[in-house]
């Protein structure tokens, strides 16, 4: 029976795929590749500056990396959907800004009340904007790229009209508590690869993280299997503002006060770090972990940049250079899987 | 007389009629299938066939008419709605998302969760999953490979194997299949046509929508011909002929 005959020949293909070369298997993990490229630059920048390997400067990259990698998982989940969430930025400054206010008016309770309102107040606007993206998307049929420009806009505009362009001081000093705890860990930053990792299991063995994938793989198959196509839009761009909000608080934390440019251009940055860990931009397709290595890379290459007295303004560059390699290695991971 | 006529229709549609602005896609139409019969639904392109086909499975509320499930009518607010009946429907681009994995795709929408707090956490039980996709897919007779595979790497046929097998595994009661051995070769159109065989012989419904006459002739029980959003004919395959059937579509020998 032909059946028969296709089944042997087809395990056989399956056989061979689950058990490729040693070369193919490492061309083909873009996490591998990635993680390889972080040893090498920590390699590089530690050789260049000793410094690079001191608790304290390891410190400084894990709360740079902390600011980055909430932005970057919430554009994970959003880009898996196949959208874009451009407002992450924005929103982070917008929730700093609204979260000094919200403290401003309990600073007569104590430090930890205060911060833990403060969180709240950020989360929630957070999840507002979130909100408003998914309703510009579900209820105006936006594209994402178009709805998240609109309150990237709007956000930045508030945080002027809320500021008047300079940062919301309120006499709370938080910056004690992102003073490194545990060796160069503080305690938001270990809250924050927390939620890291949290979020990566959610988004790799969830059903939530499936029907996302479902989504941006094929949103017609996804409905058609009665997945809320449209309520899962509202999930994930809330949670996306959710952990720019979070990011907010974290970026008042370190900074004692809500400034309306402390996050700017950083949703790029977010962006590139999911593009960095292979995730593909039309959705069905991202690894929790090559967003946190994507993350990671784009850390130190600012940081080992400044170790080297190169002018902070190549960052822009360097990140640029990180985004072309690793968009080639897809491309090439594409070629040998076809020879394949 | 045929064993058809005393079985009850376990799928039932009732003078449907659907109009697009003033374009009456389908008028009038009724048509059934009974448990374990195997039900050809042929016609020209334009025929209404898709709009029919999407009424069946709760794409489009019909703008008059009944649908019947074992008798009962049934409102279909959405295709899930139809498929929870167990009324599952099989379209021409397959419905697959190519990034998951065969396991997942066979399982989407309707997922095996983790024992205890994890699955209450949300957390999949993927190991189940994967071994009951692969039986599943073994029962109804599909050849395809390790369920951990993504369906974006495997070849056309085998898509469309991983997509049968899975509405023919979900499938309680009628199984809905509009051309699924378009751009198939013979070999895997076979397997195709057995296993709709194999589905019907279980005792499901199944509705087969196709172009290709030979494959309708050769696996059908009965035959409905639709033409210009109506259904002109309705026979046991025994009364055509290639040449009636052909007939019968373009409405050249009506009749005959």
């Amino acid at each position: 029976m032909s059946l028969l005959a296709e089944r042997s020949s087809t395990v056989a293909a399956a056989d061979a795929d689950r058990e490729p070369s040693l070369v193919r298997r490492i061309v083909g993990n873009q996490q591998f590749i990635l993680l390889v490229a972080f040893i090498v630059l920590f390699a590089f920048f530690t050789e260049r500056n000793s410094v690079f390997l001191s608790v304290s400067e390891i410190g400084n990259n894990v709360t740079e990396f902390c600011t980055l990698i909430m932005l970057a998982v919430g554009e994970t989940f959003v880009i898996a959907t196949g959208g874009i969430d451009l407002s992450v930025a924005s929103t982070a400054e917008f929730a700093g800004i609204v979260a000094a206010f919200g403290m401003e008016h309990s600073a007569s309770h104590g430090q930890a009340f205060i911060i833990a309102l403060g969180t709240v107040i950020a989360l929630f606007t957070g999840a507002f904007v979130g909100l408003v993206n998914a309703l510009l998307i579900n209820v105006l049929k936006l594209v994402p790229f178009v709805a998240t420009l609109v309150t990237l806009g709007a956000g930045a505009g508030m945080c002027l009209v809320l500021t008047g362009g300079s940062p919301v001081d309120n006499d709370i000093n938080a910056i004690d508590m992102t003073r490194p705890l545990l060796g160069p860990f503080s305690w938001p930053a270990m809250i924050i690869i927390g939620i890291t990792i949290i979020s990566g299991l959610y988004l790799h063995l969830s059903r939530f993280g499936r029907y996302t994938f479902a989504i941006g793989s094929n949103p017609f198959a996804a409905r058609a299997v009665g997945i809320n196509v449209t309520l899962h839009t509202y999930l994930v761009y809330i949670l996306s503002g959710i952990l720019a909000g979070l990011t907010g608080m974290y970026l008042f934390m370190q900074l004692g006060s809500g400034s309306p440019t402390s996050a700017d251009g950083a949703e790029l940055t977010a962006i590139a770090a999911v593009v960095i860990g292979g995730a593909r931009l039309t959705g069905g397709s991202a690894r929790l972990t090559g967003t946190v290595l994507g993350a990671a890379i784009l850390t130190i290459v600012s940081s080992g940049l400044i170790i080297m007295n190169v002018s902070p303004n190549f960052n822009q560059v360097a990140v640029a250079i990180c985004i072309a390699l690793a968009a080639s290695l897809q491309v090439l991971r594409r070629g040998t899987r076809k020879e394949a | 007389m045929t064993a058809t006529d005393v079985r009850a229709p376990l799928y039932e549609a009732r003078h449907l009629s659907k109009s697009y602005g003033s374009v009456r896609a389908v008028r009038d139409v009724s048509l059934h299938v009974s448990a374990g019969e195997l039900v050809g639904l042929v016609g020209d392109n334009g025929a209404g066939k898709s709009t029919l086909v999407k009424m069946l499975s709760g794409v489009y509320a019909p703008d008059e008419g009944e649908l019947l499930v074992d008798g009962i009518e049934k409102h279909w607010k959405s295709p899930h709605e139809a498929m929870q009946a167990g009324v599952e429907t099989l379209y021409q681009d397959s419905g697959l998302a190519l990034d998951l994995t065969i396991g997942a795709n066979v399982f989407l929408g309707r997922e095996k969760m983790q024992r205890g707090i994890l699955g209450k956490l949300g957390f999949l039980n993927q190991r189940e999953m994967d071994k009951e996709a692969a039986e599943d897919l073994e029962r109804t007779g599909i050849a395809v490979a390790a369920s951990r595979r993504k369906v974006g790497q495997l070849s056309g046929g085998q898509r469309q194997a991983v997509a049968i097998g899975r509405a023919v595994a979900w499938a309680k009661k009628v199984i809905i299949l509009d051309e699924p051995t378009n751009h198939l070769g013979a070999r895997q159109a076979g397997e195709v046509l057995s296993v709709m065989q194999a589905a019907r012989d279980r005792g499901l419904g199944v509705i087969f929508i196709s172009h290709t006459l030979p494959h309708i002739l050769q696996v059908c029980d009965r035959i409905v011909v639709m033409r210009l959003g109506a259904v002109v004919r309705d026979a046991p395959t025994s009364a055509f002929t290639a040449e009636t059937l052909l007939g019968a579509i373009t409405g050249l020998h009506v009749g005959e």
